[in-house]
């Protein structure tokens, strides 16, 4: 598989009542055309600044990042980089421009100057892709938070990105709304083949990744996939990551002579892991 | 009460009126208030009222929304109605208290005025409720498109993002007013007791962090908008394309005869 | 003894206005002093609106909310007065910061019950001490500090007027890990310092497990269950059919269970999990 995002050697600081904070240290990052990669971090990890140097809303001070082979340090390239990579963020009712549903999806499409035939197209697949096409008439602030961001990501899946970011879209929402956006990024990824990048700091949706990093102070510290990351419990929790309580009840067995493992993330999973640690003692 | 307010609130329906092409709808509008003000005397008036109550029914908005909007606008209806009363010179004097008078010919124009002023009511939610807010701001931007020509392309622009943007945030805006306002009172804020300045100065604790709040709004917003490839209009389409219809031409044809009538009415009586 | 009782409470929004509200019908429960009730259901549920009635925010359109065996709105015009009694804490309270000082913030709340000179001073400084905000964060700008110290700040503004009771909607929303964790134990640290009685709503049962003494919830404005957290939890499928479910591990008991494994199913909490697990493990090793 080809990359289609290459971070090299990337560097970012920013000046505030004049000092100089490094929110991203000389990292390098590859995603695979198609991949669906998560990345955990705490609150000033640097992944939001990572996530907006992605699409090019952040230059980088050191170093490259190509998408599709596009540097987006050039500024000639700038609106083909943001149609290329689509952000979605945190507040679902702060990306939202128009009071209608179906009017603000096309906001996206419209700036691209394409057809009024060609938008109406986009639009309809786009709503349908995130489930929300019967609500295409209404207008956000009736709808939940979960349905407000899934408009958010139809919004952006109109301009047919080659890659979405997510920057916590997660965080606002009701666990109800949780499992919809995390459901609707799997289904974009398997059936559209976009490729899907989400930043979250809950644990459970890192589950379905085909690839965790996790970044700490500006920096990757771990990166693999999930039930190999989920394994290092100790590590996660020293840079204020949680883990999900099927693995924490796994790795606190661990603790007290259990044979188990804790690289497991399912319930029953978690249930087979136990049972034959009683099994094995047993014998 | 907050919430009471509906401005912006689009109807869905299919009616003839909500079928009719923003534009047209726009310019009847301004037509049909013209009209309301030239109507002259009780006749033309009463047939602008009549032509407006069949605008109101063929809209298929329930009737109880319209209500609702003139229930905001009810204490300046009563008191044009009183003013007005005492205004009104002829006819038969009725009672006379202190300086003032009050005479048949002031009850007539009372009520002249007050219907006056409800018709402009009636007729402007008609158009707000038919009419999406978006639909409403490309309208404008379309009607003003002459503008363009004289090297206000942008500002043309920037007005109609404004609209949409002003139109969408309002309910957000005041569905976080009214957290905030309950957020201090549950601190113990008084906010219904005091002077004026002591309101106002109560005011802070809910201006200040609403403030800040639309700001960070504002600034996430532009971003967003960056990332959707937004670059000041330049080169932008539409998806939705207005066209005019035989709808169009016969709402046309109904507010010209009914304007020819009021204009007869006028000159005849 | 009983701090709140509510009565046959019912709110409906007066009107058929746009937006939507989750109504409330004929809820009542009991909340005793110096306990910590969870309250949990859907968003829509009728929480948000529930809590906003314990302070006399929302008045009911009927029922009663008595606070010490009183009812809250026998006098309208001190309604202000309960709450000081009654601490609400929003959700997103960070939001309501508005003074230029994370001091003056601090004291908004205690002076508005009228207190001021050496009193509201120790009294702001006692508060700071027991949730944990820094002296010198105290003459600096609430806007200039993380989201999880905003949170904290927020929080200690209303903890500073001394509520007997205190309520919080979702204290944790949108936090990361370590700010969860800190709100946690700002909540637990006041209830051990001052004795409160404790509301809180949650989407997270883990959460709940291992705080709430008794669980209060809420389907489509009405009260479907109210009894301790083992009782609720152990009716792990009407939880489900109103769209929640039972703790993580409870799962993996139920799971262990089906699979033919003897164990108890009331484990709600990591540390009784792995107590049960090791009782278990023991019981072979001597059979």
């Amino acid at each position: 598989m080809d990359n289609l995002i290459e971070v090299k050697n990337v560097t970012y600081e920013y000046t505030d009542e004049e000092t100089v904070h490094t929110a991203v240290k000389n990292l390098s990052l590859n995603i695979k055309k198609g991949s669906f990669t998560v990345i955990l971090g705490h609150n000033g990890s640097g992944k939001s600044t990572l996530a907006k140097m992605l699409n090019g809303l952040n230059k980088p001070t050191l170093g490259d990042i190509l998408v599709d082979g596009i540097n987006t340090k050039d500024e000639a390239n700038e609106l083909e980089v943001r149609r290329k990579v689509g952000m979605v963020f945190q507040n679902p009712d702060n990306q939202l421009v128009a009071s209608i549903v179906e009017e603000d999806v096309a906001f996206g499409p419209e700036n691209l100057g394409l057809e009024p035939s060609v938008i109406r197209q986009r639009v309809d697949e786009a709503l349908k892709a995130v489930d929300m096409y019967e609500f295409r008439k209404s207008t956000p602030h009736r709808l939940s938070g979960g349905q407000k961001q899934r408009i958010a990501i139809a919004g952006i899946i109109a301009m047919q990105p080659l890659c979405l970011v997510l920057d916590e879209p997660t965080a606002m929402l009701d666990p109800k709304g949780r499992a919809e956006i995390v459901s609707t990024l799997i289904k974009l990824n398997h059936e559209k083949g976009i490729t899907v990048i989400l930043i979250t700091h809950y644990m459970e949706e890192a589950e379905k990744a085909d690839r965790v990093v996790v970044m700490n102070d500006g920096e990757i510290i771990s990166d693999g996939a999930p039930s190999e990351i989920f394994k290092n419990v100790e590590q996660l929790k020293a840079v204020g990551l949680d883990v999900p309580q099927t693995t924490e009840l796994l790795y606190n067995l661990q603790k007290n002579g259990f044979s188990v493992s804790t690289n497991v993330i399912s319930i029953k999973e978690a249930a087979c892991e136990i049972a034959s640690a009683l099994h094995s003692e047993e014998k | 009460m907050l919430k009471d307010i509906t401005f912006g609130q689009y109807f869905e329906s299919n009616s003839l009126i909500h079928r009719t092409d923003p534009r047209v709808k726009i310019v009847l509008m301004i037509a049909l208030i013209v009209f309301i003000f030239v109507s002259g005397n009780m006749f033309s008036l009463l047939l602008s009222a009549a032509f407006v109550l069949l605008v109101l029914i063929v809209s298929r908005v329930p009737f109880k929304m319209y209500l609702k909007n003139m229930k905001a606008i009810l204490p300046v209806l009563i008191f044009t109605a009183i003013i007005n009363l005492f205004y009104g010179e002829g006819g038969t004097v009725l009672l006379s208290f202190w300086k003032l008078t009050v005479t048949t010919g002031g009850i007539y124009r009372s009520f002249f005025m007050a219907l006056r002023i409800a018709l402009l009511i009636f007729v402007s939610s008609a158009l707000t409720y038919t009419t999406t807010p978006n639909d409403l701001t490309d309208a404008i931007e379309k009607l003003l498109t002459p503008l363009k020509f004289i090297g206000l392309k942008s500002a043309v622009h920037t007005l109609a993002m404004m609209m949409t943007i002003a139109l969408r945030f309002i309910p957000t805006l005041i569905e976080e007013a009214e957290k905030i306002m309950n957020a201090q009172k549950a601190r113990g804020a008084d906010l219904e007791s005091g002077g004026l300045v002591q309101r106002v100065k109560a005011l802070i604790p809910i201006l200040i962090p609403l403030l800040i709040s639309s700001v960070r709004r504002a600034s996430d917003l532009a971003e967003a908008m960056e990332c959707r490839c937004y670059n000041g209009g330049e080169g932008k389409t539409r998806m939705k394309q207005m066209h005019t219809s035989l709808t169009d031409i016969w709402v046309t044809v109904a507010c010209v005869l009914y304007g020819s009538f009021v204009v007869l009415l006028n000159i005849l009586l | 003894m009983s701090v709140l009782e509510v009565k046959n409470l019912t709110h409906t929004y007066s009107g058929n206005t746009p937006f939507v509200n989750d109504a409330v019908s004929n809820v009542s429960f009991t909340v005793e002093k110096g306990e910590i009730l969870g309250i949990i259901g859907h968003t829509g549920s009728g929480k948000s609106t529930l809590v906003q009635h314990l302070n006399g925010l929302l008045k009911p359109t009927d029922g009663q909310v008595l606070f010490s065996g009183e009812d809250i709105w026998e006098n309208p015009k001190e309604i202000r007065k309960i709450r000081s009694k009654v601490g609400l804490v929003f959700q997103y309270p960070e939001y309501q910061l508005f003074e230029e000082t994370v001091y003056a913030d601090i004291a908004f709340g205690p002076k508005n019950m009228g207190l001021d000179g050496d009193e509201l001073d120790s009294r702001i400084k006692e508060i700071c001490r027991i949730v944990g905000v820094k002296p010198e964060y105290m003459e600096k700008s609430p806007f200039d500090l993380s989201g999880g110290e905003k949170r904290r700040v927020a929080i200690a503004g209303v903890m500073a007027m001394r509520p007997e009771v205190i309520v919080f909607d979702e204290p944790t929303a949108g936090l990361d890990p370590k700010g969860r964790e800190n709100v946690i134990k700002i909540i637990k640290d006041y209830r051990e310092a001052t004795g409160a009685t404790v509301i809180i709503i949650s989407h997270s049962m883990e959460d709940m497990a291992v705080l709430a003494d008794k669980l209060l919830v809420m389907n489509k404005g009405n009260l479907c269950m109210f009894d301790t957290v083992e009782k609720v939890f152990s009716r792990g499928n009407e939880l489900r059919a109103i769209g929640l479910n039972v703790p993580i591990v409870t799962r993996v008991f139920a799971e262990l269970k089906a699979m033919g494994i003897d164990v108890n199913e009331n484990i709600f909490t990591v540390e009784a999990a792995v107590n049960e697990l090791k009782r278990i493990r023991a019981g072979d090793g001597n059979a």
